[in-house]
């Protein structure tokens, strides 16, 4: 086994332990549900890093055909199954902040642009395992998904980026409510998140890269 | 190197074949006028909320409409076009004329909604008309910008109108959303300056999708 796959399960099991285990700040309303700090947003962060994954395997894709080579389909391929693993990852994190606003604003499910934004990317990458899905050729389904997966990637991105400066939120981080960066999150506390993220990153990366090659065992059989 | 020339036969063989089609964009006109006329039976004097809502869902889906025919003529007209012009050429061309019927037909539904709705009742501010309709044409032709691409996507895939929506409106959120905002600002009488950065803000939409579908559209396209 190489050694990224060994530090991606020391560390999450190392942020389960001391999430669970460790010390935490003592807040209003938040309590201890702080420590969802160290679950639910390395899910985010695994999210984009795996959708950016299959953005950079979707470019590589349109540019492999180009000196008059053979197109590379395993590329694709691989764009669809970062993809599939990014969207488990949205469910879980969108499950665990459900969880986590059932506890500090009330409800599992508001108006908030984070939520928004989460249910639009949902929706953008739905439509592309539809699109995946109607279209028999594999060379035009690689072609045109890759297309639109670069496009709505972009268009995810600003989306999100754009969509809190519209609205307000009760989301940390935006509409004036501090990030837990800004002062709560101490330094005792960053010595979990941090490797958490880390950690979740790997495991993601290795769920989808083994897809990958189960699909690519499929396909030659 | 593109040539102008061909980017303005394209947009005129479009508006030409549009034009003796009459089922072209006057379908899109009727939709527009039966989904307001309905919408105006149902609701009397909406909140300044409402009223938008319901003008951007008809706007939106006038657009869609539109969008569906803009690839929509048979393969072998392609196979004939592809030999005269670049990709981009056509895109470009395709945009600009999708873009052009999108925005009348806005327009001309604007006009049948304040007809048929009018405006908020609750306006007791002088409303100067001139912001509301910049922002509406801005974001209509940001959407139809956005639409036209995915709209090529759709073609490819033999023109599936319900794929197209699917492909489409998530990805129209950001532009709904800036012009939803700018339009609101101008429906409640705000002072240009707080609505200029919003119309900014459409344009360069429209542009990041315009840059984006000329990157993207040469490998879309080639068969």
């Amino acid at each position: 086994m190489k050694a990224w796959k060994v530090t991606g399960i020391i560390l999450v099991a190392y942020s389960m332990y001391a999430g669970l285990m460790s010390d935490v700040p003592r807040l209003v309303i938040l309590n201890e549900t702080i420590r969802n700090l160290y679950f639910h947003v390395p899910m985010w962060f695994t999210m984009i890093a795996l959708l950016g994954n299959s953005l950079v395997q979707s470019i590589r894709f349109l540019l492999s055909g180009q000196d008059g080579s053979k197109v590379n389909l395993n590329l694709d391929l691989k764009a669809k199954n970062f993809a599939e693993v990014a969207m488990i990852f949205s469910l879980l994190g969108l499950f665990t902040g459900m969880i986590w606003a059932k506890a500090t604003w009330g409800t599992y499910w508001t108006s908030d642009p984070k939520l928004n934004g989460t249910a639009v990317t949902l929706l953008i990458y739905l439509a592309y395992f539809v699109l995946r899905s109607s279209i028999e050729d594999f060379e035009k389904r690689a072609r045109l998904s890759s297309v639109y997966n670069v496009f709505a990637f972009v268009l995810m991105i600003v989306f999100i980026g754009i969509l809190p400066r519209m609205t307000e939120s009760l989301h940390p981080g935006n509409g004036g409510n501090p990030a837990f960066s800004n002062y709560d999150l101490d330094s005792g506390m960053r010595m979990v998140f941090y490797p958490a993220v880390f950690g979740w990153i790997l495991i993601g990366w290795w769920i989808s890269s083994i897809r990958h090659r189960l699909d690519i065992l499929k396909k030659e059989k | 190197m593109l040539r102008v020339k061909a980017i303005k036969t394209i947009f005129l063989w479009d508006w030409e074949l549009e034009y003796r089609r009459s089922s072209g964009w006057f379908v899109s006109l009727l939709f527009s006028a039966i989904v307001t006329f309905l919408t105006s039976l149902l609701i009397k004097h909406p909140s300044p909320n409402t009223w938008l809502a319901l003008l951007w869902m008809i706007l939106i889906f006038s657009a869609l409409q539109i969008a569906n025919k803009t690839f929509s003529a048979n393969e072998g007209q392609y196979h004939y076009i592809n030999q005269l012009v670049h990709p981009l050429e056509l895109l470009i061309g395709k945009s600009l004329s999708s873009s052009f019927s999108t925005l009348l037909i806005s327009l001309l539904s604007f006009l049948l909604f304040s007809f048929w709705i009018g405006f908020p009742k609750s306006s007791d501010y002088s409303m100067p008309l001139i912001p509301l309709i910049v922002s509406i044409s801005l974001g209509s032709v940001a959407l139809s910008f956005t639409l036209c691409f995915t709209s090529a996507i759709a073609a490819k895939v033999d023109g599936n109108a319900s794929l197209m929506s699917i492909l489409s409106i998530p990805l129209l959120l950001p532009t709904l959303l800036v012009s939803l905002r700018a339009s609101k600002l101008a429906l409640l009488g705000e002072h240009i300056e707080q609505i200029y950065p919003l119309w900014i803000g459409e344009l360069s939409l429209c542009g990041l999708s315009l840059a984006l579908g000329a990157i993207l559209f040469p490998y879309l396209w080639r068969s």
